[in-house]
């Protein structure tokens, strides 16, 4: 069943900035990234990763995936792909759970961000994240929350809004479908 | 622009700049449409409500919301430190940084850091504090400090930030704002990764999970908590929230308030010693107190904690449009740094900004959290009368003059024969003139240069009164007129509209002598004892009269009534209910003629053919949120309104403020409004409140003589004499 907010998610995230496509499978969200980023590309190895074989996917499509320590990716890597927990429909906002720090590292430095969403976790509204949110954060493990709405962005000199200040000037929303519908992991 | 040295001084060359200010002006317009479109379908009324709710929540539990909070945080690994003031918290960061001999600290946006001065602080022992945040590093780099507190360097331009980066890069940058940014982007980038230290504020400091949550645009943030090995979060402890459903919330307020977004590119959650490279990264919670437990202590001013930073007040300030954040405020700006400064530095700092608000009230219509700043300002600047004093000419004013209601209806009368009166050109028949020159020559001299000012009438409305006959037989109603000043000494007519325009819809005006001014002009001087003297006189004269209704047509006295009298008077036994029952039945006399009369249906068929534009006073639309009923009034009558740009913005009156404390400031606020009145290109603008007319009288006199200046209820009287013909 198509997701009720998918639409709405489509719409607010594209005003805000975002650029999203809804892509047949995991091989096609390959062949995009790979037409689009040039360069270093880091891909955290999160419990998806690894069970969609993301990596492999990407370097069959002649990304440049980098192993090792995204620390010494250089300062501002050419792109970053990741998974996420969940979507808000009515701010296209994506949300990653980052704790793991290559997840971290890999939607701050990079210049471009590909996240890859399956539409059956787009839920309506930052209250509906409410339930998801209060559940990451039971216990007392150490834990790092992003929403993430748009590309980076700054109206800092005369109030002119300009993509693209410290965070990635480019964020791409990959709609997949069967990758995914549980909130708690990305 | 530098510090104010002298608070005058600083005015002055902030009204000589007008670039600042025409840039300010096109923000504020764009920021109200961007605003709205933000909140469209939302009840932005029902959110915030709900918002300070949760703020005094916060209030009442703050000791057992800050034990938990603590409990968590160390529970994840955090270590928390609990400072009593801003140099515990800057010596507690510097101690660190020793601990560790770091060297660089890469900050994001903190504004309680601004309040601490932590960077000079730090630098003291050797340590850099790296600003991050675009606008924050502009003025690092300029040596400034904040002029906002959502956009920092606002008051700057692209030239001269393209000055500061050459300067520091050491090569020339075109004044391009991408070019500048994308260089920012590259040039921080390095901080980052070179920084010992990350330091971020925190928006909200979760008590049943023990992290933070931050609400950010550009990124930095999120590299300052991640990149550096430890992690310092620099807040103030009234950032307090239960928990993650009311941070939520406040989330769906913030963005759409600061900046019309739905949400900031980043929202960030963050719980304890996340993994860093390989290891734990330690993070450090240093919770400042600074001067907000007092906050919370004072009864009439804890509601400026509920602030959740999102700088909407200043943005639809017109004194803050006019001056900039670095005349009107201090580390925080506008309404709200005017009570912090107060309180975080101290009433002397604050003395003359509590003065410079002209009383509008439009802040207080947007604040997401509900707090009603205008009153808050009102106590401090009493405080600061008690304090310092009000001036001579106000002393005499109000505490030897009108206290005395005999002695100042007799000035008044006095005076009314001693003014030599000039003429106006295009004088209305019946209209009262206007002098071109005052009689008060104590005052500026500069002070009749760009307005007229008010004759004082030849007979008031309160020696007319009794010689207006009405004839009615078995009257709906009966209601008491509170005329105040305006209307008795200046424009007595518009009182006789009144009774005119309620006579013809069988209602009788009585009219109790004993009255006296509301009061406001003092109070809004700081002057509470004149104000309560004059809150009885005038309460023991309607009760007397025995009305069913009391009727005002200046907003700023119904306001007094309603809501000031039952203030002044709640702890004195003997009027406290008096006051509430006046206050029940106290309106403006455009909202009684619609809500109670429905007037607009039995003034239809008139046929006034002419077109008007509509000034909303702000005392009648955000002190009594009426604003439909004029309207609808008007157009019963066969009257086209043509709405002018902004008509809810100031006027620029503001009683005293216009005419002792702050001339220039108000000039400017009333230089706007009368180029929105031409704009419409009508010859006509209405309006329900006495002090705007004597303000655009004045003001549109000397700029545009065909422009006519009228009271609603002037508007409504003509209509119904036109049909009598
Ligand atoms: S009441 Fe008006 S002038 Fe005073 S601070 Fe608020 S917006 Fe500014
Ligand atoms: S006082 Fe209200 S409007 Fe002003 S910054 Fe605080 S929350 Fe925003």
């Amino acid at each position: 069943m198509a997701n009720q907010h998918l639409e709405q998610f489509i719409e607010v995230a594209k005003r805000v900035g975002a650029e999203v496509l809804q892509l047949e499978d995991l091989e096609a969200a390959a062949k995009y990234i790979s037409s689009v980023a040039s360069g270093t590309t880091l891909v955290p190895e999160t419990p998806l990763a690894v069970k969609h074989n993301l990596r492999s996917l990407l370097a069959a499509e002649d990304v440049e995936v980098f192993s090792g320590n995204f620390r010494e990716a250089g300062h501002v890597p050419a792109g970053g792909v990741t998974f996420c927990n969940f979507c808000m429909a009515d701010s296209g906002t994506v949300v990653l759970e980052s704790t793991d720090e290559s997840i971290r590292l890999a939607t701050t430095l990079p210049e471009t961000h590909f996240v890859i969403v399956d539409p059956e976790k787009i839920l309506e509204d930052n209250l509906a994240a409410v339930t998801p949110m209060t559940q990451m954060h039971t216990g007392s493990d150490p834990k790092f929350v992003a929403y993430i709405t748009g590309p980076s962005r700054t109206a800092d000199i005369e109030r002119v809004l300009t993509i693209g200040c410290h965070g990635p000037r480019e964020l791409h929303i990959l709609l997949v479908n069967n990758v995914s519908s549980d909130l708690m992991e990305n | 622009m530098k510090t104010n040295t002298n608070y005058k001084e600083s005015v002055e060359q902030a009204i000589a700049n007008p670039k600042l200010s025409k840039a300010l002006h096109l923000f504020g317009d764009a920021y109200l449409i961007a605003r709205e479109n933000a909140y469209r379908g939302l009840d932005f009324e029902q959110m915030r409500t709900e918002l300070s709710d949760i703020k005094e929540e916060v209030r009442l539990n703050r000791k057992e919301l800050l034990a938990e909070f603590i409990k968590n945080a160390e529970a994840a690994g955090s270590k928390v430190f609990l400072a009593k003031n801003t140099k515990e918290a800057n010596d507690y960061v510097i101690k660190l940084a020793k601990s560790k001999d770091a060297k660089l600290i890469a900050k994001s946006k903190s504004m309680v850091s601004e309040e601490a001065h932590f960077n000079k602080a730090v630098q003291a022992h050797g340590i850099r504090a790296a600003e991050t945040d675009l606008g924050e590093w502009i003025i690092q780099l300029a040596g400034q400090r904040p002029s906002h507190m959502v956009m920092p360097a606002i008051h700057m331009f692209k030239e001269e930030v393209a000055e500061l980066f050459s300067k520091e890069a050491g090569k020339t940058l075109t004044p391009e704002i991408k070019t500048l940014v994308d260089h920012a982007r590259t040039r921080l980038r390095q901080e980052y990764f070179d920084a010992d230290i990350g330091l971020t504020g925190a928006n909200f400091l979760v008590a049943n999970t023990g992290g933070i949550g931050l609400v950010t645009n550009e990124g930095n943030a999120r590299l300052c908590a991640t990149l550096p090995k430890v992690h310092v979060v620099f807040a103030s402890i009234h950032k307090l929230v239960r928990n993650i459903e009311d941070a939520i919330k406040i989330t769906r307020l913030l963005p759409r308030n600061a900046t019309g977004q739905l949400l900031t590119s980043y929202v960030t959650w963050i719980k304890g010693c996340v993994p860093c490279d390989g290891e734990q990264k330690e993070q450090h919670i240093v919770l400042i107190d600074g001067g907000r437990e007092a906050l919370y202590e004072s009864k009439a001013c804890r509601d400026a904690l509920k602030c959740i930073q999102c700088g909407a007040c200043a943005n639809v300030c017109p004194v803050y449009q006019t001056v900039g954040g670095h005349v009107f405020g201090s580390i925080y700006i506008s309404a709200i740094g005017v009570i912090l400064t107060a309180f975080y530095e101290g009433l002397d700092k604050a003395k003359d900004i509590t003065r410079a608000c002209i009383g509008c009230r439009s802040c207080v219509a947007v604040c997401p959290s509900k707090i009603d700043l205008e009153e808050i300002i009102l106590h401090l600047r009493n405080e600061v009368t008690k304090e310092y004093g009000m001036g001579v000419i106000k002393n005499v004013a109000f505490k030897a003059v009108m206290k005395n209601r005999g002695l100042f209806h007799s000035m008044v009368r006095a005076a009314s024969k001693l003014q030599r009166p000039v003429t106006h050109k295009n004088r209305k028949e019946g209209e009262p003139r206007i002098i071109r020159h005052l009689p008060l020559h104590f005052l500026d001299r500069d002070f009749t240069e760009w307005r007229d000012l008010p004759s004082i009438a030849p007979k008031s409305f309160r020696d007319q009164f009794d010689t207006i006959p009405q004839t009615l037989f078995n009257p709906d109603y009966k209601v008491g007129f509170f005329v105040g000043c305006g209307a008795d000494f200046v424009y007595p007519e518009v009182g006789v509209s009144l009774i005119k325009v309620l006579n013809s819809l069988n209602v009788e005006v009585v009219f109790p002598k004993g009255q006296n001014c509301c009061g406001i002009p003092a109070l809004y001087s700081g002057d509470t004892e004149t104000g309560l003297d004059l809150a009885k006189q005038s309460v023991e004269a309607f009760t007397e009269a025995e009305v069913d209704y009391v009727l005002s047509i200046c907003p700023t006295c119904t306001m007094a009534v309603k809501r000031d009298f039952v203030d002044r008077l709640a702890d004195h036994p003997q009027w406290a209910a008096k006051a509430r029952e006046l206050s029940a039945k106290t309106m403006d006399a455009s909202a009684f003629l619609e809500n109670v009369l429905g007037a607009s249906q039995k003034l239809a068929s008139t046929t006034t053919d002419q077109s008007v534009t509509y000034h909303d006073s702000c005392h009648l639309k955000r002190g009594s949120n009426v604003y439909k009923e004029p309207r609808a009034l008007l157009k019963s009558t066969g009257i086209t309104v043509k709405e002018m740009k902004n008509s809810d913005r100031c006027c620029g009156f503001g009683g005293t403020y216009s005419f002792l404390s702050h001339p220039q400031i108000s000039k400017q606020i009333t230089a706007d409004k009368v180029s929105a009145i031409e704009a419409t290109g009508v010859k006509t603008v209405a309006m329900d409140c006495p002090g705007c007319m004597i303000m655009l009288k004045g003001a549109v006199g000397k700029a545009n003589e065909s422009i006519r200046c009228v009271h609603t209820i002037e508007l409504l009287a003509e209509a119904i004499d036109n049909n009598k013909k």
